[in-house]
């Protein structure tokens, strides 16, 4: 039986950029929660993120994280088309860019890779709000001369695939361009896909992952007038499972992996960092901006991921759990965990790690799977900071700020979207 | 394993109900007409095929806009047409959607006293959002209507990008095959009438500019029709459709790199996986005459004979929307056993697949779809009637 596994992962988190970068301060226990810096957030309510420690994600910024022999990819050419048309005002695209190359390089992937297909979670369009400035007349959006601005530099949003744009040229891939939009359960979803394409002998190999940045101005500030974020400016805002928490944080990045079919990786000697087991996907059809109280839905992807790995529940040795510190997600996702494992839950080890990095939307799911790999890469489960009471509403083991040295081989990492789009993703120590 | 159609319904610039646009299609009507959406007077492209009607009033106008509610009312009706029986948590839901729309008008409260430097932009106009406005504009909002009012707990997946309509198909066909759910409803939806949309388009010199726009196809052709829709088709095993089916469907995507339309290497590609020839195909008209003359070359080549509709050369460019216009337009136009003609198109083309002029009787049992968008994005549906 065909079975995909991680060859390559890149990852741009809050923390900077980089997988060591990533993987040693989630074990060293740090929080990336901090003020905003990259605007000017004086007058929001919301003045906190996990922002990626760079004010302008742009060329530079870029250029000064590429390492060693950069010849194999096109960065001069793709970098000059994106600083011409703007692109790299988007931030999660210029996160995309370092992290597909980190991956791609990891894999060791080169020519024989170019036909890959690119599965890609992607957030909302940034709209520019610089480029409303020249249509804005006495209160109103002005479109008379707005023809005659200069374009490709004036573009209002950016498009929906214009990270995957950026990395087709990059690598040169020839393959099919998916783009998941599936909200915040978007990151696992496309890894899902990924998997499956590889599993139904589709292709050996799939470039897939997800970013977004929602630390923008219309970002901040529409979820902040929805009240999702926690309306305490502190570093600690965003305490999962806890007795005090009162809502997220919102954070940014981008995580990556190459994916490949198992017998083709170990041919080629390949790093095998986890197989993708098992994945499942279900919908809350409950409330557009509430999740299920009774996690039955949530519940119902975690058993297809499981069934669909094969395994025993029992197997299962940690939960990542979506966690986002909401006074409503993280009851019912403690609920359906333990409606999932049973008695097992009392002993299986959850933690969230939207505490240090924020929620990264449609990224949360690729981050939270690469951090996950720190149990096979390191028997180390990520710890969830800012978790230091156990609200009896959630009564599952939550690993505390510290994380926990344990082996494991087999793991679940949950993804939970608006409008109730679940997706359970089941992980395995490579062999 | 088959797959067949058990129920759709469309919203389209040709009209919102299946027979009316269908049969508008077989006149040879072509949706084109001046843009009224917005004050076009400055604009190079003026002309639109627009869906002239507004959304029924619903009470998810709070957390939808006009797009999303044409989408939420064809899954609907769709669904209702179809009317599955089926398991709540064996009900798959598919979207796709090409972008995000601006909506101007809900940006307003907070933009109209920004400063140019858009300091203090939460105090100038941000706090005046309405509390929704970041749903209104999310990615999956007429998915979760959607599944909330059909009940949908199954498989769940949303597309996004000018070819997402084409993936949601091909998603939810591999959720059916792979036993994920049993019945798979499947929505796309996509506007190219936005300001910014059209001014990028027009730049690029893709876009037709006024209404006399030459028809696909023909050695005039300058530019499509920027157009909108909405459209939803109901899926099932074969097995399980029974007297329900109204056509077999399979359906295909891919992507070359390509800055804007895909190579027509790539259009054979796709013809290449399906397994037999038709002859019948829904081309693409991308209303380039130099794109166009490609792709009758390689309809020719691999399709000798064939007759040649054009389901977007008549409604415009869609976006996401295509590949499931283009499967309803198929299904119904098989099944009634008459095939429209190419919108405008009055002369025979060169080529060895033979555009149709005026409506015509047709025994054929199956076609092909293809559809075409940046950047490099291709999609095809193959229809066979039971």
């Amino acid at each position: 039986m065909r079975r995909a596994v991680i060859t390559g992962v890149g990852v741009v988190s809050p923390f900077g950029v980089g997988t060591s970068t990533f993987w040693r301060a989630l074990r060293e226990g740090r929080n990336a929660v901090r003020p905003i810096r990259s605007f000017d957030v004086t007058t929001f309510q919301t003045k906190i993120a996990a922002e990626v420690p760079i004010v302008h994600a742009n060329r530079s910024w870029i250029e000064g994280h590429l390492t060693g022999d950069d010849s194999d990819l096109p960065f001069d050419r793709v970098l000059t088309d994106a600083e011409v048309s703007g692109a790299l005002r988007d931030r999660k695209a210029a996160f995309t860019l370092l992290a597909g190359a980190e991956a791609w390089r990891a894999a060791g992937c080169g020519e024989a890779e170019r036909n890959a297909p690119l599965v890609i979670a992607l957030g909302l369009e940034q709209a520019l709000l610089e480029d409303f400035s020249p249509v804005l007349r006495n209160g109103a959006v002005d479109w008379t001369d707005e023809p005659t601005l200069s374009l490709p530099r004036v573009r209002f949003r950016s498009a929906v695939d214009l990270p995957a744009q950026l990395l087709r040229a990059l690598f040169g891939l020839k393959g099919s361009v998916i783009v998941n939009s599936s909200a915040c359960a978007a990151g696992t979803l496309a890894v899902a896909q990924a998997a499956a394409l590889i599993e139904r002998g589709r292709t050996d190999v799939v470039l897939c992952g997800g970013a977004d940045s929602m630390v923008n101005p219309l970002g901040i500030g529409g979820m902040t007038r929805l009240g999702a974020p926690s309306p305490r400016n502190q570093s600690d805002a965003c305490r999962p499972f806890d007795t005090r928490r009162d809502g997220l944080v919102i954070g940014e990045g981008a995580a990556m992996f190459v994916l490949e079919e198992e017998e083709r990786a170990r041919k080629r000697n390949a790093p095998r960092l986890g197989i993708v087991a098992g994945w499942g996907s279900t919908q809350d059809a409950y409330r557009v901006t509430a999740p299920r109280p009774d996690g039955a839905a949530a519940r119902a992807a975690m058993v297809r991921a499981i069934d669909k790995a094969r395994i025993s529940r029992d197997a299962i040795g940690y939960v990542n759990a979506h966690g986002t510190g909401t006074p409503l997600n993280d009851p019912a996702e403690a609920k359906a965990i333990r409606d999932t494992f049973g008695p097992h839950a009392d002993h299986l080890p959850v933690s969230s790690i939207k505490g240090a990095i924020g929620h990264l939307m449609a990224a949360a799911g690729a981050i939270e799977i690469a951090a996950s790999l720190l149990a096979f890469e390191a028997d180390f489960l990520p710890g969830t900071t800012n978790h230091r009471q156990l609200d009896s509403e959630c009564p599952i083991e939550v690993v505390g700020e510290s994380g926990r040295s344990a082996r494991v081989d087999w793991l679940l990492s949950n993804s939970f979207g608006f409008g109730g789009q679940n997706a359970s993703i089941v992980l395995g120590r490579p062999q | 394993m088959t797959i067949a159609i058990t129920g759709y319904a469309w919203r389209t610039p040709l009209g919102n109900t299946i027979d009316g646009a269908i049969r508008r299609l077989l006149a040879g009507e072509r949706a084109l007409q001046r843009n009224t959406r917005f004050p076009i007077g400055g604009y190079a492209c003026k002309v639109a095929a627009m869906i002239n009607d507004d959304p029924a009033p619903s009470s998810y106008q709070r957390f939808l806009r006009r797009m999303g509610l044409y989408a939420r009312e064809a899954a609907l009706q769709a669904y209702t047409a179809a009317a599955p029986t089926v398991a709540e948590n064996r009900l798959g839901l598919f979207f796709g959607y090409g972008g995000l729309r601006a909506h101007w008008n809900d940006l307003m409260p907070g933009l109209a006293e920004q400063r140019s430097d858009f300091s203090s932009s939460w105090e100038r106009g941000f706090k005046r959002f309405h509390p929704f406005w970041m749903l209104q504009n999310l990615s999956n909002n007429a998915h979760a209507i959607v599944a909330k009012e059909l009940h949908a707990r199954g498989d769940g997946l949303t597309f996004g990008g000018a070819n997402a309509g084409a993936q949601a198909l091909v998603g939810a066909i591999r959720s059916l095959k792979a036993g994920a759910c049993d019945v798979a409803c499947v929505a796309a939806y996509d506007t190219l009438l936005e300001p910014e949309t059209l001014v990028e388009m027009a730049a690029r010199g893709v876009v037709a500019t006024d209404v006399e726009a030459p028809a696909a196809y023909s050695l005039e052709a300058s530019g499509f029709v920027p157009g909108e829709a909405a459209a939803a088709l109901v899926l099932e095993r074969a097995e399980n459709a029974a007297g329900q089916m109204l056509a077999r469907i399979e359906a295909r995507d891919t992507a070359d790199g390509s800055a804007d339309a895909p190579s027509v290497t790539t259009l054979e590609s796709l013809l290449l996986g399906f397994t037999q020839p038709e002859d019948v195909i829904d081309g693409a008209a991308r209303c380039d005459r130099a794109f166009d003359q490609r792709e009758l070359a390689v309809l020719g080549s691999y399709l000798p004979g064939a007759a040649l509709i054009s389901t977007l050369g008549a409604m415009g460019q869609v976006g996401a929307a295509a590949s499931l216009l283009q499967a309803i337009a198929l299904t119904e136009l098989l099944r009634r056993g008459v095939l429209s003609p190419v919108a405008a198109l009055t002369k025979e083309c060169a080529s060895a697949v033979r555009p149709i002029l005026k409506a015509e009787p047709t025994t054929a049992r199956s076609a092909i779809g293809l559809s075409v968008g940046p950047p490099g994005l291709a999609g095809a549906v193959r229809l066979q009637l039971p």
